[in-house]
């Protein structure tokens, strides 16, 4: 008994350290390789860089809007097709006149409500005539852009107007392409889940819920 | 002497005399001994694959706890880890430590009326905060529902169409809430992570023990753990680092949203907000009656999320009504404000 006994420990031991040694299911890493982030996903620039100034370029050229419209007339209604400025795509709602903005006379301003100028560079008061509450959070601060130094004691603050997020003629913010999503651990496998699916163990008060609805 | 004590005759009888061992059982015992010791040292062998990073120096680990330190300590535990910084990638990094500022509480406010699921803001944290790029460490979800349902239990953070927003759906981002009554902080068995006067829980990466209670604890699942050593690009790596947020993590550890506070406890905004493009994401102290978020919380609709389990978060989410009837009317005299304070 004692000597099958020495017999058979050592070979068993020696055959589990050669298993050991030569590894033959290695670890296997569930970690899945690194997923590209494009550049664009951390770039805080604003998505409108409007000049905030009544220029226009054509030809290479950059013009006052002054110069042309100076002896130029425009149409009051835009029903028609434009023959210039063909690039602007109205489409703000039934605001549809070019004059409820532009200055009816000075084209290198906006108009308020009473017929006198508004700058160029404030056109928050110009879209406050109609987007009064908009008007008031972006004030305080709870709609729009602030970046830079939340205590403007210790930094500079940068506050976009409407227009550096808003296209005028066109306001809604435009859509954009969605930054890649997770691919980390315990986030769940990427790609759509089915309703109740068998796959995200999240899913089972679902699977619950219609077992005990029947 | 041997000779006397074997000689003697009470002694008992030497190895090889009576009951002792064979030669034969010996030489067996002695193979089983050595077969047993080549296994013992084969099941080590993964050690041979361990390098020097992966234990702690005797200074790292003679270190105290967070709140124990002296400014002196601190010092050396700053230095310690900009050395690391300096060995592992190369980089010169700028480690500080700042204390929280007096008079501050954080607080965050979402607009989920204008969050549009870009995402822009969950990689934005990633560079930020040095998270792992592989496997990835996001402290950010978005999670995308049904217009006019907020189930959590069918959002979708997959989602990936080719432009958001889609018409039907809506997004909330989830993160660290930053909570007033955080119970991860509660369950941490070694103290860990607390809350600091500022608001902000916070983790010693160096205290941490990797048991993930508090990654249970956590109603918002916004604590990450590391399975394994985190990955990030040298030239990737941001060198404006703190001891309390975005240095660089060893493997075995949680982390979590700080809030970015080396940036915030230096007036900065975080890094979330400032990549948002919409302005959804707002952020200050809330003890400033002058603050966009005091504003936010005195005019706007709020919500916390779960707020029926009793976190008190300091995160909160608010939306764009129409008609309000919490605001005060627009007046000649707050017409142009803006542009008469910058003409002052």
């Amino acid at each position: 008994m004692k000597a099958r006994f020495n017999f058979w420990v050592p070979l068993v031991l020696l055959a589990w350290a050669g298993v050991l040694w030569v590894d033959p299911a290695p670890f296997v890493s569930p970690v899945p390789p690194r997923v590209a982030v494009p550049a664009w996903a951390t770039d805080p620039t604003p998505v409108r860089q409007p000049k905030l100034r009544p220029e226009y370029q054509v030809a290479g050229y950059t013009y006052q809007c002054m110069d042309c419209h100076r002896i130029i007339p425009s149409p009051a209604e835009t029903f028609r097709k434009l023959t210039q400025h063909a690039e602007i795509r109205l489409n703000h709602g039934i605001n549809t006149r070019c004059f409820n903005c532009h200055h009816p006379h000075n084209r290198n301003a906006f108009v308020d409500d009473f017929g006198a100028e508004i700058p160029w560079n404030q056109p928050q008061l110009l879209c406050a005539k109609c987007h009064g509450p908009v008007y008031r959070d972006w004030q305080a601060g709870s709609h729009g852009r602030i970046n830079g130094f939340w205590d403007p004691t210790r930094g500079p603050q940068s506050k976009l107007r409407c227009i550096e997020c808003h296209d005028p003629h066109h306001p809604p913010f435009q859509p954009l392409p969605p930054a890649p999503g997770p691919h980390t651990l315990r986030m769940g496998t990427p790609g759509p889940l089915p309703h109740a699916g068998p796959r995200d163990p999240l899913r089972i008060f679902d699977r619950v819920r219609e077992t005990s609805a029947h | 002497m041997a000779d006397s004590e074997t000689s003697f005759p009470g002694n008992p009888p030497g190895p090889n005399e009576g009951d002792g061992l064979t030669r034969r059982e010996f030489l067996g015992k002695a193979a089983a001994a050595a077969a047993g010791l080549s296994a013992l040292a084969a099941a080590m062998a993964p050690l041979r694959h361990l390098s020097e990073d992966d234990l702690p120096s005797v200074e790292e680990f003679l270190q105290k706890h967070y709140k124990e330190m002296t400014p002196a300590d601190k010092e050396r535990a700053l230095n310690r880890i900009r050395e690391q910084v300096r060995q592992r990638y190369g980089v010169e990094a700028n480690v500080t430590d700042p204390p929280p500022l007096d008079g501050v509480e954080f607080v965050y406010g979402l607009n989920i009326s204008r969050c549009i699921g870009c995402r822009k803001c969950v990689h934005a944290c990633v560079a930020e905060n040095n998270q792992s790029r592989s496997p990835e460490i996001q402290y950010i979800r978005v999670l995308e529902m049904e217009k006019g349902s907020i189930d959590l239990e069918t959002a979708n953070h997959h989602y990936d169409p080719p432009q958001v927003p889609r018409p039907d759906k809506w997004y909330m981002p989830v993160q660290c809430h930053q909570c007033a009554n955080p119970p991860c902080v509660k369950v941490c068995p070694v103290e860990a992570t607390w809350q600091e006067p500022d608001g902000i829980t916070v983790i010693d990466y160096d205290w941490c023990i990797g048991c993930r209670y508090c990654e249970a604890a956590c109603p918002y699942f916004a604590r990450r753990f590391n399975f394994t050593t985190p990955q990030i690009p040298k030239e990737e790596l941001n060198p404006n680092m703190a001891y309390l947020s975005n240095r660089p993590r060893p493997k075995g550890v949680m982390e979590k949203c700080t809030f970015c506070l080396h940036r915030t406890r230096v007036g900065r905004l975080p890094a979330c907000l400032e990549v948002c493009p919409t302005g959804s994401r707002k952020f200050g102290n809330v003890l400033d009656p002058n603050s966009e978020v005091h504003y936010i919380l005195k005019h706007k609709r709020v919500f916390v999320l779960k707020a029926d389990v009793g976190t008190l978060p300091r995160f909160f989410y608010y939306f764009d009504e129409r008609g309000s009837r919490y605001h005060e009317p627009i007046t000649p005299e707050t017409k142009g404000r803006e542009v008469k304070e910058a003409g002052a």
